[in-house]
């Protein structure tokens, strides 16, 4: 486990720490104003007016319900590799393309050289942390996801994007650092994607967190982990949040084969599904992970950020959670 | 060679202007019970007969429906057989697309047709050959997952699918396709299965009738493959050569014994390709495809690029296609 990694950096938790994957939902004003923001209809202080006092719900919210180490909820974003690329020279905004179902999103494009050339969400961070004496994440989309999710015109070919990327993210990552941020989460979803790719992902986040001082956290989801388990754990973090219950926590059969060597931030509820779990089967989920990973190495989170979710449905599903791990706990 | 321009599966159904919007809010509406299933339907024949008109507008000499009425390429089929429960999301292969995962619980059955009706709709409503398109037996299996009842495996599962898309074939047939496609992206990921996709082409094949037989690969590289595919009991294959850096050469240098879809465009990026550059590998190609029917399509699906990006990756098939014929005039 890291905790010393942690102890050194100021934080001390308790076993089997609680958080978030990142996302939360919006509610239903911000939903309005981002939607009114886009008629044209209000300025754009008046909507990040709302985005603040949205992230100032979720972060009360998470101390009402006892989570540990706390998001901000992305409440300023639209899209995970969009806002970033919104905010990086070098990309344009293209088109919708669908995720799945009727959802669809703004798939960005790489039109020129990649370049960071202000803070992107450190005022956020700041913000966050400001309303809370709990350590609030500073939260990323990682160079490899950003690289996948984006269509590109300019680089040659993938891996050239996505060092390029790489470089400038450390930048970011600095920032948040320089801010005060402890924990940095940095989400690299599409890792699983392509394992003949798992090399230079890995070389990317060498690029991102070498040499710095943060307790690091990279989000992998939905993929197929059986290509890229054992090597996966070299990338260069010290906690892996990993989707564990919507795949059948089947991941467990891996790290039965070989041992798994980070920290895991366990996810321990479906993102996808209305259906609230109860705590009986949140903790059996949780126990099922202790037949196989130590205890002192495990973070209790959903599977996914809950942005999908009804506010309701994702303060419910976040509540059992926290009932679960403290449950172990005792 | 005789250069055709081809449709590969997938349309995007969605716009930025209102018009090309009305699918997703009729669907959302829907969701919620404000619109009625026939409202939904005429959404989804609106944005079909939209596709259509595009595809026909870049000058396409065969087109598809788009799929414009496919939740994903794997429940839209596999949620309409008996046996099977639609669960949770997995990624579609490496794309950041997201499919629902097949659940089998009891033996498979095909009870109602799958895409007949979107055929016949497409076909009554579109001047060139609509080329229906099905996922096949091989790549729902290998995304299926077995219920809480043991139901036979992986091999059983095989074997229900390829029964009940045997049927679907026989009826697609019989509705006047003249040109069906089954796409087997899973085999690229699990060549060792090789066998397993041979059967359930075979299978396929027997139903087809007089239609013509495309078995599409993308999402990998096929030229590992090669030999091996032109013993495939189908008669055209589509081949996604974005992944692969050798194909061109392998083609120049042992032709086909199976009529080729070229998947030259890439389906994936927004980059146009260089059309001199396609073209001299369409040249290099030429002779020894002999003077049959070539036809020149997207790598994939055009789902994953923006609807303003995908026209104009259609209508670029139109370019090379000129590009080439000038270089040969």
């Amino acid at each position: 486990m890291s905790r010393e990694k942690l102890r050194q950096l100021g934080i001390d938790l308790p076993l089997f720490p609680t958080t978030s994957v990142g996302s939360f939902p919006k509610p239903d004003y911000l939903m309005k104003a981002r939607s009114d923001f886009a008629k044209k209809k209000i300025t754009e202080e008046e909507l990040q007016e709302k985005a603040r006092q949205a992230t100032e719900f979720w972060i009360r919210k998470q101390e009402e319900l006892g989570v540990d180490v706390l998001v901000d909820g992305e409440m300023y974003r639209g899209d995970m590799v969009a806002y970033f690329a919104e905010h990086l020279r070098g990309f344009e905004i293209g088109g919708l393309v669908r995720s799945y179902g009727n959802r669809y999103y703004h798939k960005p494009i790489v039109t020129g050289e990649v370049r960071w050339e202000a803070p992107i969400t450190v005022e956020w961070w700041r913000y966050a942390q400001s309303l809370t004496s709990k350590p609030v994440k500073g939260m990323l989309t990682g160079p490899y996801t950003v690289m996948d999710w984006s269509f590109n015109e300019h680089y040659p070919g993938r891996r050239e994007t996505c060092l390029a990327l790489a470089k400038e993210i450390r930048k970011e990552v600095e920032a948040l650092i320089q801010a005060g941020a402890k924990i940095i989460q940095i989400d690299e979803p599409a890792t699983s994607v392509r394992p003949e790719e798992l090399a230079f992902a890995i070389e990317a986040m060498h690029a991102v967190t070498d040499g710095l001082s943060a307790y690091f956290i990279t989000h992998i989801c939905y993929g197929a982990f059986e290509y890229i388990y054992p090597g996966m754990l070299d990338i260069p973090v010290d906690n892996f949040d990993l989707e564990m219950s919507n795949s059948g926590l089947y991941m467990l059969e891996l790290f039965k084969k070989n041992r798994f060597t980070k920290d895991i931030s366990f996810g321990v509820v479906d993102v996808h599904s209305h259906v609230v779990e109860g705590k009986s089967v949140v903790e059996g989920r949780l126990r099922q992970g202790l037949e196989v990973l130590p205890k002192e190495i495990i973070w209790v989170d959903p599977d996914c950020g809950l942005k999908t979710r009804s506010v309701d449905e994702a303060i419910a599903k976040m509540q059992t959670l926290v009932e679960a791990a403290k449950a172990l706990r005792d | 060679m005789e250069l055709l321009l081809a449709s590969h599966s997938s349309y995007p159904r969605i716009g930025e202007s209102a018009e090309f919007q009305s699918l997703r809010r009729t669907i959302a509406a829907w969701e919620k019970g404000e619109k009625t299933d026939s409202d939904l339907h005429a959404a989804e024949d609106r944005m079909t007969e939209l596709a259509l008109s595009e595809q026909a507008e870049a000058g396409l000499d065969v087109v598809t429906d788009g799929q414009i009425r496919w939740y994903d390429p794997v429940s839209h089929l596999a949620g309409k057989l008996q046996g099977i429960r639609i669960n949770g999301l997995l990624r579609f292969f490496d794309t950041n697309f997201y499919f629902r995962q097949p659940v089998i619980e009891s033996d498979i059955k095909r009870t109602k047709p799958l895409i007949v009706e979107e055929f016949l709709f497409a076909k009554g409503k579109s001047a060139r050959p609509v080329k229906p398109v099905l996922t096949g037996p091989y790549t729902l299996a290998r995304l299926s997952i077995e219920g809480e009842g043991k139901t036979g495996g992986f091999e059983k599962a095989l074997e229900g699918y390829t029964a009940a898309l045997g049927e679907e074939v026989a009826a697609l047939a019989a509705a006047g396709a003249t040109l069906i496609q089954v796409d087997e992206p899973a085999l690229l990921k699990n060549t060792a299965d090789f066998r397993h996709v041979e059967k359930g082409l075979a299978s396929l094949a027997a139903r087809k009738g007089a239609a013509q037989l495309a078995l599409a690969l993308y999402f990998g590289d096929p030229a590992p493959l090669y030999d091996r595919l032109q013993t495939l009991p189908v008669d055209i294959l589509n081949l996604d050569f974005t992944y692969s850096p050798g194909l061109v050469e392998i083609i120049a240098a042992g032709g086909a014994s199976k009529t080729l879809a070229l998947g030259m465009v890439d389906g994936r990026n927004t980059r146009l390709e260089d059309p001199a550059s396609v073209s001299r590998q369409l040249e290099r190609m030429a002779s020894s495809l002999g003077s049959g029917r070539v036809y020149l399509n997207p790598s994939c699906g055009l789902e994953y690029l923006p609807r303003d990006r995908a026209l104009l990756k259609l209508k670029h098939l139109a370019t090379i296609r000129k590009t080439f014929l000038g270089s040969r005039a």
